[in-house]
């Protein structure tokens, strides 16, 4: 009796054993690490996106019979692009890289040359649902030799803005103002007429001396939109080669200089605090500026200011001369694939993407941080199409707009352009030295990969 | 039993040359080797790989040595089902009924591009029903080497003449060498250094913060000295511990208060704002309040060594000299002119040479504040060095020139150091008491 008990024991204990081994067979526990730079709480849904599509994987692999246990840690870097960029990379020589990366589209070409990324193409269908309904543009900016190596995370735009109140103390009805972006666009509103306005602004009063014009206080995208205004080109589409246009170069720096000679802006303005930027901006303290289309989140936010339509207009970056045209720059951030880990664990990371990139969960990501969406259906989403914001910078903005090159050399010649800037604004140099500056090291440092004009 | 001692020495000695060679040394000398080479973001440290891209082959079409024909070929990213890559594929495992259907429906066939290649595959009624398993089976039928990694030069050169395409021997080298992923040895970084105006303003700036810096730490610290030596010692210890502060607080804290103090906002503003002066931002406001605010947040913190050292030498000298003189009719003056500052001749010299070479390599204090602005005016070498190789907004480091410019730094901190030595005499400083010879 007893050893009858313990042989039907010793059974009932092996196949528990059997069944535990072979769900430890199929159950597979995967950890995705998603790193996102110059994200606030506001852009939350970048890794939570992720999140939820860990789900809905993990969901579909059970159909399937698979147990997928999948854990993502998300991590938001608000402290710089400068600082999140040196965490990658050296991360990424470390070997210890997040499987998820969220940055500029601009790394894409040394990331990959590098080979700290992986194109994502090898791991997703994109002739299936959700990428094919993703925008063509922002797949060619995700783009680099003719493969996709990442997943466009959002899109947004950098419009010039205007204080109402100020324009109409100085003479413009309500209607001019409203007509305002058709005339910038058709480059009838020059960067020129800009600075006399706000010169008039600042003149009456209604703004402090330096503030009639504010521009970004760091570098960023948004300079190159100013060297577009006066003709400059980025990227020769046919040689592949970066373009340095010596006279849309000096006609941009000469533009500031002017801006700063005038006391529009002032000549240290390049370094100023951001926070107090964001403050004086959204609160009438300025009476032009240029930002991002986020920026909206943060007027109406944290700095307070309830109709932001009544005390806002917003335009496309003027044309700064008949060589000109008026433009914005759009810099999608992009979802990358890293060289961490396993292939098994980039086609899962791949695949989270693809599901992030869903209308409905990007929608969340594009409502909460006020950036623009990713694809066509997003128009079909409640939450995005009832959104004013986003409908209107979509429209006026993001159908106009134009990426930064994606070239191995692009973010040397982006610093050089930039300190350039700096050093002519500051009144360390003349323009013209300035730019002469910037065409030497141009050439000794970039030599076959730009073409001086 | 010399040698015993001898060996006694040596470990006594051994941690201290290890330290050296750990955190001195082998610094050195990688920062020389990375100084003559192009590492970059792009190339990574750890070696390259070798990777033919459409951008490749564009910059070979440009400089125009090639064979139009050949590049062409080469550009191409073509896919047809071989019986090679069916025999391949079958040998690596894929299912038969797979490779069946392949040959059955696309053999011999020719796509132009992955893409299309790929649609074809998903026709197939065995297919494999994962998506990177998928198109992991087209690589079996690529006939291109375009965007495809080779860990090495071997593996990259046999692919290359695989592909079929008649290239000559300089044109295969070209494509090998522009197909390299990696960094390479050069000395680009020195001649571009030297022939870039940019560098000379900042050794300008790195010169005049130096200078400036020194002076203030080297003077405020003699007058913390001096001033506190007459004071009664409650007091006196009390003011050493109070100039202190600066040199142990955090150096983030630090830089906050500063910021605190002059930004426009701030309470040097508020204050004068009581008195009608417009508010100011004298971090960054202008370039000479920038250079005044970074001198004093360096200077204060420097000071207080010299005034350490100052104070415990002048505490050194025999008070009865002091007393004589006071005997002969001496103001304060005088004993400081012909008293004091002959006996702080050492440590005055020790504190120049040592902090001139801290301050050549400082920007701790310059990067939490001003970071070099307003626009690069306050940017010294160590600090542009530290932007160059890690840290800027494109996130292009530059490893090799960065270094580069920290190898111009360690020279000229040894060149420095030299010249202080032949200049203070530290041979006489060192040598033997003459007395006990």
């Amino acid at each position: 009796m007893v050893t009858k008990k313990l042989a039907l024991g010793l059974k009932a204990g092996a196949v528990a054993l059997a069944v535990s081994v072979a769900t430890a067979a199929l159950a597979k526990d995967v950890t995705i690490s998603v790193w996102a730079g110059g994200s606030t709480q506001a852009d939350s849904y970048r890794t939570e996106a992720i999140e939820i599509a860990a789900d809905i994987l993990e969901r579909e692999a059970k159909i399937q019979g698979e147990e997928l246990n999948i854990t993502v840690e998300g991590k938001l870097f608000n402290d710089g692009w400068d600082n999140f960029k040196q965490a990658v990379t050296l991360a990424g020589e470390s070997g210890t890289a997040p499987n998820i990366i969220v940055t500029s589209h601009a790394d894409i070409a040394p990331w990959s040359q590098a080979g700290l990324i992986r194109p994502i193409e090898d791991y997703i269908d994109q002739d299936a649902w959700p990428v094919n309904q993703v925008y063509d543009n922002l797949i060619e900016i995700a783009s680099y030799n003719g493969q996709l190596w990442g997943m466009p995370q959002d899109a947004e735009s950098r419009p010039f803005f205007f204080w109402r109140p100020h324009m109409k103390a100085i003479g413009y009805s309500d209607a001019d103002i409203d007509a305002l972006p058709e005339k910038v666009k058709n480059g009838e509103y020059t960067l020129y007429n800009v600075i006399e306005d706000a010169k008039k602004i600042q003149d009456k009063g209604l703004v402090e001396k330096g503030k009639g014009f504010s521009p970004r206080v760091s570098n960023g995208p948004d300079y190159w939109q100013f060297y577009q205004s006066f003709g400059g080109q980025l990227k020769d589409t046919q040689t592949g080669q970066l373009i340095f246009d010596k006279q849309a170069m000096t006609d941009m720096y000469q533009f500031f200089v002017d801006a700063a000679e005038m006391g529009v802006t002032s000549k240290t303005h390049l370094g100023a605090d951001w926070n107090q930027w964001y403050s004086e901006v959204a609160n009438g303290k300025a009476a032009t500026w240029h930002g991002g289309t986020w920026h909206y989140k943060r007027y109406t936010g944290k700095e307070g200011l309830d109709d932001f339509f009544g005390n806002i207009q917003f335009t496309l970056i003027p044309s700064g001369n008949d060589k000109g045209r008026a433009n914005t720059i759009t810099h999608p951030l992009v979802y990358l694939v890293s060289n961490t880990g396993t292939d098994d664990d980039a086609a899962i990371a791949a695949q989270l993407i693809a599901i992030a990139s869903e209308p409905r969960l990007n929608s969340l990501h594009a409502i909460k941080s006020a950036h623009l969406g990713i694809g066509s259906e997003q128009a079909n989403v409640d939450l995005y199409a009832n959104d004013q914001w986003a409908t209107e910078a979509t429209e006026r903005l993001l159908v106009n707009a134009n990426a930064m090159p994606n070239h191995t050399e692009f973010g040397q010649y982006w610093q050089i352009m930039y300190k350039g800037l700096e050093s002519a604004w500051t009144g360390q140099k003349s323009v013209a030295d300035a730019v002469s500056g910037v065409e030497s090291e141009l050439a000794s440092a970039l030599g076959d990969n730009i073409q001086i004009r | 039993m010399r040698q015993r001692i001898g060996l006694l020495g040596l470990g006594f000695m051994t941690p201290a040359l290890v330290m050296v060679l750990v955190f001195f040394l082998i610094p050195v000398v990688m920062t020389a080797v990375f100084g003559f080479t192009n590492m970059g973001t792009a190339t990574g440290i750890s070696g390259g790989e070798y990777l033919l891209t459409p951008k490749i082959v564009k910059q070979l079409e440009i400089r125009g040595e090639f064979d139009k024909q050949s590049l062409t070929a080469l550009s191409s990213n073509r896919y047809q089902v071989t019986e090679a890559g069916l025999a391949k594929a079958a040998s690596d495992g894929l299912k038969s009924a797979y490779i069946q259907g392949l040959r059955d429906s696309l053999l011999g066939r020719e796509y132009s591009s992955k893409r299309d290649f790929e649609r074809a595959l998903k026709k197939i009624k065995d297919r494999p029903r994962k998506v990177r398993a998928l198109k992991k089976s087209a690589e079996y039928f690529s006939q291109s080497i375009l965007n495809r990694r080779y860990l090495t030069d071997h593996e990259f050169k046999t692919a290359l003449a695989a592909t079929g395409v008649q290239l000559s021997a300089t044109e295969f080298d070209q494509v090998l060498s522009a197909s390299y992923t990696g960094w390479i040895w050069t000395t680009d970084n020195f001649t571009n250094m030297f022939s870039k105006p940019d560098t000379w303003v900042v050794a300008f700036n790195t010169l005049v913060y130096v200078l400036l810096v020194l002076a203030f730490n080297i003077g405020f610290g003699l007058f913390l000295a001096l001033t506190t030596f007459y004071l009664p010692s409650g007091q006196s210890a009390f003011f050493r511990a109070v100039w202190l502060l600066p040199r142990i607080s955090p150096p983030v804290l630090y830089v906050l208060l500063w910021k605190w103090l002059t930004w426009d906002t701030g309470f040097i503003s508020t204050v004068l704002g009581w008195f009608g002066v417009p508010a100011f931002n004298y971090m960054l406001g202008s370039v000479g309040s920038a250079w005044a605010v970074v001198v004093l947040i360096n200077g204060f913190v420097g000071a207080s060594l010299g005034m350490i050292l100052f104070s415990s030498a002048i505490q050194a000298i025999p008070k009865s000299i002091l007393y004589a003189s006071e005997v002969d009719g001496a103001n304060r003056w005088q004993q400081v002119r012909y008293i004091i500052l002959p006996q702080l001749r050492w440590p005055i010299l020790f504190t120049t040479s040592y902090t001139t070479l801290s301050l050549l390599t400082s920007f701790e204090y310059i990067l939490l504040s001003t970071e070099g602005g307003p626009g690069n005016t306050t940017n010294v070498w160590a600090l542009e060095a530290y932007f160059t190789a890690l840290n800027n907004y494109a996130g292009n480091l530059k490893y090799g020139y960065g270094a580069a410019m920290a190898l111009v730094l360690v020279t000229l901190g040894v060149l420095v150091s030299l010249l202080y030595l032949r200049l203070f005499k530290f041979d006489e400083l060192v040598a033997r008491p003459k007395i006990e010879n």
